[in-house]
């Protein structure tokens, strides 16, 4: 179907950056926590996602501790806009 | 193996539990992940954005706000309209000083309350900022041009317990204003995390304490 994006199709990787869409930038921790996956997981799908141009991760310092923050990108968040519309259309052809 | 044992050994595993997978059955997945065509069953579909939704509410309910959030903005933009009230209507040196001096309480409490929020909840929201900064939803906009404007005339004319009650209306105005915004992040977080970047939201601020000091000279 038109419009479906396979890098985000797969239910986790949807799970990020619809997670990412809720805020402008989250600690790789936070998100880990929320999506209930383990690191390398995480790590893997964001390497996708960030190889794509959809998200975006920087260094920084949380509470002393060293950080990955990561945040979606405007292409991720044009990406995630349509992908989510194609998956309605698709809803809708069966209702 | 004793029947203790086998019982333990099949007990099931929490849910809380986080299973982690060797590189290699990880590398295997996301493979799989990647090359296998895209799934096009409109029930599938429908579970699909279920769960991704209902990931991204979970992120959004689990935010807290700093303690003491809505007094403390309150009490700090009541500072600010008061304090710049005082020093448009006293053309001293006095007057600069203190409107600066409230503008700066100000700026330092949205500055600690900013910083407090994402070391809670380890994720920053510009919409957030936004909101406590530059107070961009219609309410608290409203209540702090017309707490402005009001505590100015009320300076002019001296009456200067009415500058304080217009300044203390702006700043629960400004508050709740911004509490009406977080219950719509919350039910509504992708629509309402956007807003002025950091960068954009410092370059503001400088903008406005030069244009405050542009009123004071002026006036």
């Amino acid at each position: 179907m038109a419009n479906l994006d396979p890098l985000i199709h797969a239910p986790a990787r949807l799970q990020v950056v619809t997670t990412l869409s809720a805020v402008s930038e989250a600690e790789f921790a936070t998100l880990r926590a929320v999506l209930e996956v383990s690191d390398s997981v995480l790590s893997k799908h964001i390497s996708a996602l960030a190889d794509a141009g959809y998200v975006r991760s920087r260094k920084g310092v949380r509470a002393g501790r060293r950080t990955t923050w990561i945040g979606l990108t405007s292409a991720g968040r044009e990406a995630l806009r349509e992908h989510v519309a194609a998956l309605r259309r698709l809803i809708e052809g069966v209702d | 193996m004793s029947a203790s044992s086998a019982a333990l050994s099949k007990r099931p595993r929490p849910l809380t539990t986080l299973v982690y997978l060797t590189i290699w059955k990880v590398a295997s997945i996301l493979s799989t992940m990647e090359t296998n065509p895209v799934q096009q069953n409109p029930e599938d579909s429908r579970s699909v954005l279920a769960e991704a939704d209902e990931a991204r509410q979970r992120l959004a309910a689990g935010l807290r706000l700093p303690t003491g959030l809505h007094p403390a903005l309150a009490a700090a933009v009541a500072v600010q309209v008061g304090t710049a009230a005082y020093g448009i209507a006293n053309h001293a040196a006095a007057g600069l000083v203190v409107a600066l001096a409230g503008v700066t309480v100000f700026l330092a409490v949205a500055a600690l309350s900013l910083y407090q929020f994402r070391r809670i909840n380890g994720v920053r929201v510009d919409g957030l900022a936004s909101q406590i900064v530059l107070g961009a939803g219609a309410t608290s906009t409203m209540a702090y041009v017309a707490a402005f404007g009001a505590a100015t005339w009320a300076a002019f004319e001296s009456r200067w317990w009415l500058v304080a009650a217009v300044a203390a209306f702006g700043g629960v105005g400004y508050a709740f204003g911004f509490l009406r915004w977080w219950h719509a992040y919350r039910h509504d977080p992708a629509d309402h995390a956007r807003g002025a970047s950091p960068r954009a939201l410092a370059v503001t601020a400088v903008l406005a304490c030069l244009g405050l000091v542009a009123l004071l000279i002026s006036g």
